[in-house]
């Protein structure tokens, strides 16, 4: 194993040395190698023994003569097999990437023997592409020749992968056995969901004690004027208000709303997931939690997760470059596990669910476990904002009337569900696939805004 | 492209025995292209038996044909091991293919190779041929042959258990 620099967060390398080799420090990266008997050592065979028999049998010496190459080819091929000496070494340029970037896979073979057809494939995990470079390839290799084959993925998905297990084939020059074995060389590689540009967030009703950027109700230290008072001992002289103090004959000061952050929740809603080609709910909701939490932390907010699902996990409130990496490695481990166990909210630690924190929750409103939790959830109190991501786009509908029928009765109850949650109080916003998470967001401040107005 | 090869020369050795025929020429030819439909389905699935049986096929049809003009072995003999010899080959070098290509610097020297084993097959043949003088046919020659048969073949089964084997790293 070594250790190289390179572009990007970090570098990793792996060599696996030892392949089809007699040396076996690495034995267990390295795999069992196996030999067996390729399909055309069995067909040789075959036709051998059937063409000097029916010989025999028929006495027919063209069939002994038709069968004298195959016995020759079987006979110095099998003399002439070797087992093959490769090393291979892999190294991956970056092991943390953003969705869509480009990563490079080096694989180093260093021929201690012949190898008259060797052939490689690097397993790609689904969500990788491969944009450069041929995977599977069978090549050739002479004692002491060193290949660097170089392929370029493009991490099409986000997830955390394993990549970099080699499969490795060879072939004797005559083709009649073969030498199997697989590096288990994988290494991890993470591909984080590439942030949304959002303009606007949605602000949470209640501040917490922590200096932010947030407005708070509560005068302190700040920059957003709220009012005037007058001048009591122990106040700053750059506080006075010099204009209203000539004007009413006195000293007065000048107040302002004290600047604060608060705690936001992302309520990951992962029991279902609607699914078409290569995209899907979770996939949304997922991309949407990694730029909220992204922009909440640059703003100084508090940011915790809860990922419910059939597993339930969670992130306390935290702040910081540390908690951005803690959320998305979270969010990279979230995957539909099927559970018929009931979760009430009320499993959840306290401090998972700060008091006066924003709960935002990302969820395409399908499984009715999610659907009461974040109703217990409004009933408890918390200031909750529901950013439904639409299934609608994923769902076909069956054929003929009765699937219209069913499509359109199943609407009609999505649409009692989001009456409810608006009577509760909670905001409900559909975002389909394609709109830009800004704008729901925007939506949903601006509602609020109204609702804070007209109450 | 290999497995179109392996399919013409199939084709090439049915075609020349059903030509080279004294009798029965259209038995002989019927055999032969049950041989090229077989290899054809063979490489097309990727059936190694099914090109076992279209090359045997297709050497049962040359044998046929040899049949119809007497007890030896006819000089043909050489074109028809060759071409079954060289089918041979092209039809698992294209089922190798299938899972993974060869890379072109391989391939050029795959089919020089190819072309030096087809080259060896018939100066083999050639040479046991007239070696053996086997146009007399029978006696103590095809007794040898039979008896060499039976021990390749037991030579050869043991080989091939060895090979199925699991060798661990050593």
């Amino acid at each position: 194993m070594t250790a190289t620099t390179g572009a990007g967060f970090s570098a990793r390398a792996s060599e696996s040395r030892g392949l089809f080799s007699g040396i076996a420090s690495d034995a267990a990266a390295a795999g069992r190698v196996t030999r067996y008997a390729t399909p055309k050592l069995g067909g040789y065979v075959v036709l051998t023994a059937l063409g000097l028999l029916a010989a025999l049998i028929f006495a027919r010496p063209e069939l002994a003569l038709i069968a004298a190459p195959f016995a020759v080819t079987l006979a110095v091929g099998l003399a002439l097999a070797r087992q093959p000496d490769v090393r291979v070494h892999v190294e991956i340029d970056r092991e943390r990437v953003l969705e869509g970037d480009e990563i490079e896979v080096e694989v180093e073979l260093d021929a201690r023997d012949s190898a008259p057809r060797l052939e490689l494939l690097v397993e790609i995990p689904p969500g990788l592409e491969l944009v450069d470079g041929t995977n599977p390839l069978a090549l050739r290799l002479e004692p002491g020749d060193e290949r660097t084959l170089e392929l370029r993925f493009r991490c099409a998905r986000w997830g955390a992968y394993r990549l970099g297990d080699v499969h490795l084939r060879a072939r004797d020059a005559a083709g009649l056995l073969a030498w199997e074995q697989t590096l288990d060389r994988a290494g991890a590689l993470r591909v984080y969901p590439r942030p949304e540009e959002l303009r606007e967030l949605v602000a949470p009703r209640e501040t917490q004690l922590f200096t932010g950027n947030r407005v708070s109700r509560q005068k302190g230290e700040g920059l957003e004027f709220v009012d005037l008072r007058p001048f009591a001992a122990g106040d700053r002289i750059r506080r006075i208000n010099w204009r209203a103090s000539a004007r009413r004959g006195d000293l007065w000061v000048n107040e302002f709303h004290a600047e604060r952050n608060a705690d936001v929740i992302l309520f990951l809603d992962s029991f279902a997931d609607a699914r078409r080609g290569g995209t899907g709910t979770l996939d949304q909701a997922i991309r949407a939690a990694a730029s909220l939490s992204e922009r909440y932390l640059l703003d100084k907010d508090r940011v915790g997760l809860v990922n419910f699902g059939g597993v339930l996990n969670w992130l306390r409130p935290g702040t910081g470059l540390m908690q951005r990496y803690r959320i998305v490695e979270a969010l990279l481990n979230t995957e539909i596990t099927l559970s018929y166990a009931w979760k009430e909210i009320d499993v959840l630690p306290r401090g998972t669910l700060p008091p006066k924190a924003l709960v935002l929750a990302l969820t395409p409103l399908l499984d009715d476990r999610a659907v009461s939790a974040l109703l217990d959830l409004r009933a408890r109190g918390f200031d909750l904002v529901i950013v439904e991501i639409s299934p609608l786009p994923f769902v076909e509908p069956a054929p003929g009337a009765s699937g219209e029928l069913a499509l359109r009765l199943w609407k009609l109850r999505r649409e009692g569900l989001r009456s409810e949650y608006e009577r509760a109080g909670a905001p409900v916003v559909e975002w389909h696939e394609g709109t830009p998470l800004t704008a729901i967001l925007e939506g949903v401040s601006a509602s609020r805004r109204h609702a804070r107005a007209r109450a | 492209m290999l497995a179109t090869a392996a399919v013409l020369a199939v084709s090439g050795v049915a075609i020349y025995g059903a030509l080279e025929a004294d009798r029965v020429g259209l038995l002989v030819l019927a055999l032969g292209a049950g041989s090229v439909v077989l290899l054809v389905y063979g490489l097309a699935l990727a059936s190694p038996p099914a090109i076992v049986a279209a090359l045997a096929g297709v050497a049962g049809s040359w044998s046929a044909s040899a049949w119809t003009r007497g007890a030896g072995a006819p000089g043909g003999t050489i074109l028809a091991a060759a071409g079954i010899f060289v089918a041979a080959e092209l039809a698992y070098w294209s089922l190798e293919q299938v899972s993974v290509p060869d890379e072109a610097e391989l391939v050029a020297r795959r089919a020089a190779g190819l072309a030096a084993r087809g080259a060896l097959a018939l100066a083999l043949v050639s040479f046991a041929l007239a070696a053996l003088d086997l146009h007399a046919g029978g006696g103590l020659v095809l007794e040898a042959v039979g008896v060499a048969a039976a021990v390749g073949l037991l030579a050869l089964v043991l080989v091939l258990a060895r090979a199925g084997h699991e060798v661990p790293e050593r």
